[in-house]
């Protein structure tokens, strides 16, 4: 499933479309950036609420093709101007990381 | 769910069993790891999955009443977190799963 | 004494901070060695072992027409066409960077380019300089260590704590970066209140309140004290440090704002909810602050009429 199916039919809010339209596979929920670099598998979607610049760097790093910021958090203007910068498509959610990767858990493997 | 139930389904080892291991009643999950965001919320019975290993993590899960702490990614517990795990009376539970197969494993708890 | 509570882990954590903040032009070699179009391949290929360097520039004046590299060297000697003029043998589909960029662009270029080296030019397309994976990491280097000396500068005792007289009062002092003892004092404040019988969700409100207050002055302050008055109908709790203030407070109030780096964002903290989250579990709140003096966070949380019974004793 491409960012945009995902995040269409999770009824996120698309707030950096740029490079939404790429494969998702697998996806990392974390809040430490350092967690995310040791571990996070290419091509795949991170579940988090640390909204600003040194995530998108961290997510080009590592291939991280989309973000989505959970828990109604703000997304700073700096923050998405990196994120389309480096074409990494960027959602929000009003949801928690826990049921957001639960969703995301069932909408991949539909 | 039972704190034996999570233990059971994150395949998880339990560093400090807290007084109410064996009758709580577990039903909110929060997968965080910044302090402050677990401190927004206002839940009872409440599980906290976080990477973070530290002192810091036990310390907010008894400031806002959780009633337990599982560290993923198989992190090493250092020893003084565990010891505090158990002066603070925090059940403690460690799993290799990462976090997000381990919401996963537990997403009985997020029926609405 | 002091141990800098930064581990080796959190050190790459600092050095993504830089590389947002750093731009090529602060990184780049400016010092270049060029040749002209008419230069010889075997001219060129001194210039890179006096220099010792691996690429070579062709340009005129600041301007650039192309690039010769080691490779380019080997295949002309190869071919016996080392004699040649650079402009029959130079790169011309060249990727350059912009020195106005930040430095993480220039990295991810090294990841998705594989070149050693990436010539820069400035808005009028004038070369001004090159960027080598050597350069990028010297400057990260010095800039750690610049941060680390920062850090160490700021390490102060804590301001001595005042004796008083009154209701039940307690006063703790909050060390900046001790992230050992930072939550003590709120947890002293909650069995406190634990003891005396008070709803769970009422001390859990106070318990927020203390613990980000506490936190706010261990992670963004010099140093200072959290004071907890308790009466009979009301716990106010108050923090006062001695800097570095707040510029703009409102700003501060917001969600998601602060000034938090990346290796204090690793250990949990930083989430820009500090402040929030206090208005938010406070009956009454406010915030006076002083840039170069210091900061004073005030909550109160009011208690109910009736006095609970203490909790029972607990059986271990």
């Amino acid at each position: 499933m491409n960012a945009l199916d995902l995040a269409r039919k999770l009824n996120w809010e698309i707030l950096q479309p740029d490079g939404a339209e790429t494969e998702i596979r697998g996806a990392y929920t974390s809040d430490l950036l350092s967690d995310v670099m040791a571990h996070a598998p290419a091509d795949g979607l991170l579940i988090t609420i640390q909204a600003n610049i040194n995530t998108v760097a961290v997510a080009t790093l590592v291939h991280l093709r989309a973000l989505v910021v959970c828990h109604r958090r703000p997304a700073p203007d700096d923050f998405l101007a990196a994120a389309r910068r480096e074409g990494v498509a960027v959602f929000r959610t009003t949801e928690n990381q826990y049921r957001t990767s639960v969703r995301v858990a069932y909408a991949l493997n539909d | 769910m039972k704190f034996a139930d999570v233990a059971q389904r994150l395949g998880a080892e339990v560093a400090h069993r807290g007084s109410t291991f064996d009758r709580e009643e577990l039903h909110h999950v929060m997968a965080s790891d910044l302090m402050s965001d677990v401190l927004v919320v206002d839940r009872s019975r409440l599980l906290i999955l976080t990477a973070l290993a530290s002192d810091q993590a036990i310390r907010t899960a008894d400031m806002v009443g959780a009633a337990g702490v599982v560290v993923v990614n198989g992190k090493t517990l250092p020893a003084h977190m565990t010891r505090l795990a158990a002066e603070l009376d925090v059940t403690l539970l460690r799993t290799r799963k990462p976090k997000f197969e381990a919401c996963v494993a537990l997403r009985e708890l997020a029926a609405p | 004494m002091n141990v800098l509570p930064i581990s080796p882990e959190q050190s790459s954590l600092v050095i993504l901070d830089l590389l947002f903040k750093l731009k090529i032009k602060e990184v780049m070699t400016t010092t270049l060695i060029t040749a002209p179009r008419g230069a010889s391949l075997r001219d060129i290929q001194r210039l890179m072992k006096e220099n010792g360097i691996t690429g070579v520039p062709i340009a005129e004046g600041r301007r650039l027409f192309g690039i010769v590299s080691m490779d380019d060297i080997i295949t002309a000697l190869e071919n016996g066409t080392v004699d040649e003029r650079a402009d029959r043998h130079m790169a011309t589909n060249l990727v350059v960077l912009e020195d106005d960029m930040p430095l993480s662009f220039g990295i991810s270029y090294f990841d998705k380019f594989r070149y050693g080296r990436f010539p820069v030019l400035n808005r009028n397309n004038e070369l001004v300089g090159i960027l080598t994976s050597r350069d990028v990491s010297a400057s990260l280097l010095l800039e750690l260590f610049k941060e680390y000396n920062k850090l160490e500068a700021q390490i102060q005792p804590p301001a001595p704590a005042a004796g008083e007289r009154g209701r039940v009062r307690r006063k703790f002092p909050a060390k900046r970066y001790d992230f050992e003892n930072a939550g003590k004092a709120s947890h002293e404040i909650k069995k406190e209140l634990t003891g005396r019988g008070y709803d769970p969700r009422l001390i859990r409100r106070v318990s927020v309140a203390a613990y980000e207050m506490e936190l706010n002055m261990v992670v963004h302050s010099e140093g200072g004290a959290l004071t907890c008055l308790l009466d009979p109908d009301r716990v106010e709790l108050i923090a006062q440090d001695h800097g570095p203030g707040i510029a703009d407070v409102d700003w501060a109030m917001q969600e998601g704002c602060t000034t938090a780096n990346e290796w204090i964002k690793s250990l949990g903290f930083g989430a820009g909810m500090g402040l929030p989250n206090i208005r938010r579990v406070a009956d009454e709140f406010d915030i006076q602050s002083t840039v170069g003096v210091g900061t004073t966070v005030r909550a109160v949380i009011r208690l109910p009429p009736v006095a609970p019974s203490p909790a029972p004793p607990q059986t271990p």
